[in-house]
């Protein structure tokens, strides 16, 4: 992609002959600059992970959080501008809270994505406006079990014909990653950001199945992936930020938020060593190579 | 034709009839809530050394009629503060999803404080803060001429750290007292826990297990004579540790003994 | 005739909105109004000395035949920089209908914070006085249903009262007494603190009777007859009881005083 727009590029709301919206690509390329993000769908919850560059030895550790809460059961990384994910951030919310105003519960998370997708495709449209120059990972855990709608306060007669179908599941764990251009798909596991190669091809070994890996495993390969993807020669340092979420038996009990402290500790202590044992197997391989030279 | 200045750039009235200007005038009758529909009795709550007990019965009446047998008066925010509402239950609805959208705003906050949010949990919003908007809200909508129809008690820690209960009603009055009562229960049950706490100190000496069981004789008290109560209830307790809230007791040890000595009633010959 | 009125001629047009029939409300309908107001009992008391003013109030929160609460404060330190009022100089007190006392003194209160922050130097008793009353008198058509006294000392030092009406009506006096029980405690004001009616012994009949002659009341005085009245009151007014609040501003600040009343 390294052909010059020649005029074609210059806003928004314009194709170049060939069909393409360089803007858009130029917004896909800021967000390859960015930390590594990733978001991990198993068959109890979902993991969202951030490699948070640290820019500054002035900053705090710790603080300027990257994942935020939307409603209480959805969490959003991204990898790209900051600026960009604030704003991202702050409208999933609105989303969410007017989705409550009118049908008194929470929005389940295929219908932010779709909210959230339609409104940065909107930012495709415009010669005024440029697009976001981040791609966004969404998780969240649509309650399984029937909940009552905001405000309710009783549980409605007792007896009855009913009409529910006790067979059919509801809800569960969602996670959708959403680009510059709008466009958005369900994911297993979602990667974006500088890592992303790496990232992806760590997420296609992992078991996403019934019988798959479970929560805690996904925190653990959450915590590797990112080590993984992180290259050591070129970048700074980072901070390794994790947040999960579970069903509402789980260890979150439905809600977005941060991943605890030991378990974080722990997944990064293991992630370490899996990147140190994958080096010095990779040097042995080199040494190998070399003898039989 | 009319030259006269009030008629200029008008319509005129010989071509086009007068003009209807009804509808600046918005006679209709306004969205506020000028009588309560479905309402709910009394809260009760009283204050004790580490926290305070609140309970309400599970009905909300249609005037005279029972029409809901399972509603929970007692809501909880952020497991550190608990509220009771009497009163309109379609403004307690409304009052309700205020406080949700309130509880995740705070949450948005926080997330962006770990500091403060590792150092006093999810309780950076004391009961004592929460009444303050809600008195605010009361009081605003009071002055709009659209009151939300509640009386609401409002119990948990304060600032220092100490149990915390206070009352605010549908005109934005509010108080605070070792222990409170809406509706009935200001007749019937407030002189029975000012019996056991009348002052501040004496509350503070009360056990959790006396406070419940004399909030529970109260709960009694209003089922034997307040005819818009039930004896089902919700009861819950705030401590330092959280709230434990049961939403579906059930009145026990109930004696109607004393029935038969009341005596000018209804159709008696004796 | 009519060329000079502003009425339309004979039956000529009309442009008076107002005069446009109504429609919406059948005719015959009257609307039930929320009544946002109640009466929360209680009374209030203030006294200016030489150089201290006492600041009064009971404690007793009533609705109808109902004690709400045996102890909320009706007086208020107002004007410090603080939310526990340390630094506070001025004294607010209100009764009536207590939502409305209380939305009137944090607005006072903020204003008077503003003035600090805008002129660098709290806001005098007098400027205060004023301010309040364009308070009261702006909201004359839906007013603060609360009699309020203002207290401090003046430029001088002396002690100084102010007593409003609820839309905003004030002078500067001596001794004033607000709420549930002000009928009672006044005419004892009048005698005790002005001398009103207190005569010279043996000074002559009738017209030529000389009045006492008045002098500033020492702070110990004004103390005893404050809880006098108020014990009093107590005695007389239902609403009136349970605790009594007392503010004492003299120039090394302001000093509360808590003292029990008849509970009954």
């Amino acid at each position: 992609m390294t052909s010059i727009g020649t005029g074609y590029d210059l806003g928004n709301s314009i194709f170049s002959p060939d069909g393409r919206n360089f803007q858009v690509e130029y917004a896909a390329k800021a967000v390859e600059n960015g930390g590594t993000s990733i978001g991990i769908r198993c068959k109890d919850g979902v993991v969202l992970a951030v490699e948070k560059i640290i820019t500054s030895k002035l900053l705090k550790p710790g603080a300027n959080k990257r994942i935020a809460t939307v409603d209480k059961h959805m969490g959003v990384v991204y990898s790209g501008m900051v600026p960009d994910g604030r704003q991202f951030i702050d409208r999933a919310r609105d989303e969410a809270r007017s989705w409550r105003d009118t049908f008194k519960t929470p929005i389940p998370t295929a219908d932010l994505a779709s909210r959230m997708g339609g409104y940065l495709q909107a930012y495709t449209l415009y010669q005024q406006v440029r697009p976001f120059g981040i791609t966004a990972i969404v998780g969240g855990f649509d309650s399984e079990l029937e909940l009552p709608v905001d405000g309710q306060v009783g549980s409605g007669p007792s007896c009855g014909a009913g009409g529910k179908d006790s067979t059919k599941k509801h809800g569960g764990p969602f996670l959708y990653m959403i680009e510059p251009s709008g466009l958005y798909w369900g994911y297993y596991g979602a990667a974006t950001g500088k890592g992303r190669q790496a990232a992806k091809a760590e997420l296609e070994k992992l078991d996403f199945s019934e019988e798959g890996i479970s929560l805690e495993q996904a925190v653990k390969e959450a915590a590797r992936i990112i080590y993984v993807a992180h290259d050591d020669s070129k970048d700074k340092e980072f901070e390794l930020e994790m947040s999960w979420i579970s069903g509402a038996d789980g260890p979150t009990k439905g809600r977005h938020m941060e991943v605890p402290k030991e378990l974080r500790e722990e997944a990064e202590r293991l992630a370490k060593k899996a990147v140190a044992d994958d080096d010095s197997d990779e040097e042995e391989e080199k040494e190998g190579e070399k003898m039989e030279e | 034709m009319d030259h006269r200045p009030q008629a200029w750039g008008r319509p005129r009235d010989d071509v086009y009839g007068a003009y209807d200007g009804s509808y600046l005038n918005h006679g209709g009758p306004k969205n506020a809530t000028q009588s309560p529909v479905v309402t709910g009795t009394s809260v009760i709550a009283l204050k004790f050394k580490d926290g305070v007990v609140m309970a309400a019965d599970n009905l909300a009446s249609y005037g005279s009629l029972a029409r809901f047998t399972d509603v929970k008066r007692l809501h909880t925010f952020h497991n550190t503060t608990i509220l009771g509402y009497g009163g309109d239950v379609s403004d307690m609805q409304f009052l309700s999803r205020l406080i949700l959208q309130i509880e995740l705003h705070q949450d948005y906050e926080l997330e962006q404080l770990p500091d403060i949010k590792a150092q006093r949990g999810q309780e950076v919003m004391q009961a004592n803060n929460l009444f303050t908007f809600l008195k605010k809200q009361m009081y605003h909508c009071r002055n709009h001429f659209d009151p939300l129809w509640n009386q609401i008690l409002i119990a948990g820690f304060d600032d220092e750290r100490k149990p915390f209960l206070s009352s605010v009603d549908l005109r934005g009055t509010s108080f605070s007292a070792p222990s409170l009562a809406t509706g009935f229960g200001a007749a019937l049950a407030q002189p029975i826990m000012r019996k056991y706490a009348d002052t501040e100190e004496q509350a503070a000496k009360l056990t959790r297990e006396e406070a419940v069981e004399i909030v529970k004789e109260c709960m009694k008290v209003l089922f034997y004579r307040d005819a818009r109560s039930l004896d089902r209830y919700s009861i819950a307790v705030v401590t330092k540790d959280g709230i434990d809230l049961k939403e579906n007791e059930q009145l026990e040890k109930q004696s109607w003994a004393f029935a038969e000595r009341i005596k000018g009633y209804g159709t008696q010959t004796v | 005739m009519s060329m000079f009125s502003q009425n339309p001629l004979m039956n000529g047009p009309n442009y008076s909105f107002s005069e446009t029939p109504r429609v919406g409300a059948p005719e015959g309908a009257r609307e039930h109004r929320f009544d946002p107001y109640t009466d929360n009992g209680g009374s209030t008391l203030a006294i200016a000395g030489a150089d201290f003013t006492i600041m009064a109030g009971d404690t007793r929160l009533t609705s109808g035949y109902s004690i709400n609460s045996r102890f909320h404060r009706k007086v208020f330190k107002i004007g410090g920089t603080t939310t526990d009022q340390h630094d506070a100089h001025l004294v607010l007190s209100v009764v009536g209908f207590a939502a409305d006392g209380e939305a009137l003194m944090e607005r006072v209160d903020a204003m008077c914070k503003m003035y600090r922050y805008r002129h660098g130097r709290p806001i005098s008793v007098k400027a205060c006085a004023q301010r309040l009353s364009t308070i009261l008198y702006n909201k004359r058509f839906f007013p603060y249903y609360a009699y309020a006294i203002l207290g401090g000392l003046d430029e001088e030092g002396k002690g100084a009262v102010y007593s409003y009406d609820p839309v905003g009506s004030y002078e500067r006096e001596q001794c004033r007494a607000g709420g549930a029980a002000a009928s009672l405690i006044m005419p004892f004001l009048d005698n005790q603190v002005n001398f009103k009616n207190q005569f010279i012994p043996g000074s002559g009949e009738g017209h030529a009777l000389q009045e006492r002659e008045r002098r500033p009341l020492t702070r110990q005085e004004v103390e005893v007859l404050v809880k006098d009245a108020f014990d009093g009151a107590v005695e007389r007014h239902i609403e009136v009881g349970d605790g009594l609040q007392m503010m004492v501003i003299t120039n090394k600040g302001i000093e509360e005083i808590i003292l029990p009343l008849k509970r009954d």
